[in-house]
This record gives structure tokens, C-alpha cells and sequence, in this order.
């Protein structure tokens, strides 16, 4: 994960590549894309529990492009305030509505129209009142201070130019006691600056 | 990162292979990516 964008890297082209490539996968989950997609490869790899997924409505699960589990390191609190950073079509998010209950909150997060459209028409679907669904850039968050008990995320958070600015973001928002529970992509080692300057390698 | 933020006990608490069996595979490999999940806390 790079701490930020080398000095004229484009940040506007790379947060409208990624736009794109989800609005393409919101419009079309069984395109060509180089990541995997959906509740089968979600729970073959990553662990999640294929009932929990196949009760969920079609709309969340088959968009779903996460690279790892936050739920494989501790359940959620009843009641507790949740935010989803990228909530693409809302899985996550409606996973972890079921477990706060009725008494937790969960936020979902995303810049992507067509995302957001989905998510929204999933929670509804699901019969779930404890979700909502926000448009908002993860550096600016529409969020009180000390408001949030955990903050959950599944490969996004590598998609910012400025990593940096969403820790300090994530920190305004989170409780104290609170937590960070996310999923993402590390890099072993410091990438080159022509490679930190390849936008494909940033959205791909 | 995530400590300077103001975070606390960071931690890689499991790691995937996200990019297996996708055409990212060989580039995945050749920048050495991990997939993890990753906890953290504000105290």
C-alpha cells in the first residue's frame, strides 16, 4: 500500500478510473474484469458462510468484489455503529446489519452512483430499516467526531492516492475504543516510481 | 500509517491470495501483493 501519490501523479484521473470500473461492474457483474466477483468465490475463498450470502438479495452479492473477510476477526457488537468504506453493493453492509440488530447502525460509504443504487434497493429487500447507504469520498466523511465503533472496509481503502488523509479521517470518526476491522492489499516492498505513476497498476 | 494516524495495536491478522486465478495473477506476484486483514484500534 503506498503512503501517497508521487508529486504529479493525476489523482482526478485515477479517482475517475476507479468510478468507472465500478460503474461498469454495478452495470454489468459478469463483465471481464481482473478481480473476482460474487457470494460463490466469496465464500470459497475468503471464508464467508454461503447460506448467510445466498439469503442475501442477488443485487448485494453478485457485485460483491472484496479481497479479504472483516468478519473473520471478531463478530460486531449488538448495537454497536458501524461504516463500511466502499460498500460497493452492500453485502458487507447487510451482513453487518444482521449482526448489530435492530439497535446498531450501519453505514455504507461509496462514490459510485450505480452502487449505491444497488445497495439501497438490497436493504430494502432485505427488510433491513438498521442500513443506509451515503455518497461520500473517504477522505470527508459525512460523520460526527467519536461516532463510530468500528469501521469496516474490503479492498478499498488501496484505491485512495492519499492514504494518509483517510487513517486521520478514520480516526475523527471512530470512537475512542473503537476499531479499524478491514480487509485490503499490502505490498511487500516500496514500489518504483514508474510503477507508482502506472495508473492501471493503482485500479488493477 | 495507520499508527501515525493515531491508531494502536495494528496488526496483518490473516492473509489471502486475492488476485489467484485472475489475469492480475503474474502482476500481483511480480509487486508482491497480499491480500490481509487488518485490525487496529483507537484507545
Amino acid at each position: 500500500m503506498a503512503l501517497a501519490c508521487p508529486m504529479n501523479f493525476d489523482k482526478d484521473k485515477l479517482r475517475s478510473e476507479v468510478w468507472l470500473t465500478y460503474t461498469q461492474v454495478a452495470e454489468d457483474p459478469a463483465g471481464d474484469y481482473h478481480f473476482h466477483r460474487g457470494a460463490e468465490y466469496a465464500a470459497k475463498h475468503l471464508g464467508y458462510d454461503l447460506a448467510a450470502l445466498k439469503a442475501l438479495p442477488l443485487a448485494a452479492t453478485e457485485v460483491f468484489c472484496g479481497m479479504g473477510n472483516p468478519f473473520r476477526m471478531g463478530a460486531l457488537e449488538n448495537g454497536a455503529t458501524v461504516i463500511d468504506i466502499g460498500s460497493g453493493g452492500g453485502m458487507d453492509c447487510l451482513l453487518a446489519a444482521k449482526q448489530v440488530g435492530p439497535n446498531g447502525t450501519v453505514i455504507g460509504i461509496d462514490m459510485t452512483d450505480g452502487m449505491l443504487e444497488r445497495s439501497r434497493g438490497a436493504a430494502r429487500a432485505a427488510g433491513l430499516a438498521n442500513v443506509r447507504f451515503e455518497k461520500a469520498d473517504m477522505t470527508r466523511l459525512p460523520l460526527a467526531d467519536d461516532s463510530v465503533n468500528v469501521v469496516i472496509s474490503n479492498g478499498v481503502i488501496n484505491l485512495a492516492p492519499d492514504k494518509e488523509a483517510v487513517f486521520a479521517e478514520l480516526f475523527r470518526v471512530v470512537k475512542p475504543g473503537g476499531r479499524l476491522q478491514f480487509a485490503d492489499i499490502i505490498m511487500k516492498s516500496d514500489l518504483s516510481e514508474d510503477a507508482r505513476n502506472n495508473i492501471d497498476l493503482w485500479t488493477g | 500509517m495507520i499508527e501515525q494516524a493515531g491508531f494502536r495495536e495494528a496488526k496483518v491478522v490473516e492473509k489471502f491470495d486475492p488476485f489467484l486465478g485472475t489475469n492480475k495473477e503474474k502482476t500481483a506476484r511480480k509487486y508482491g501483493v497480499d491480500g490481509v486483514n487488518f485490525l487496529a484500534y483507537k484507545r
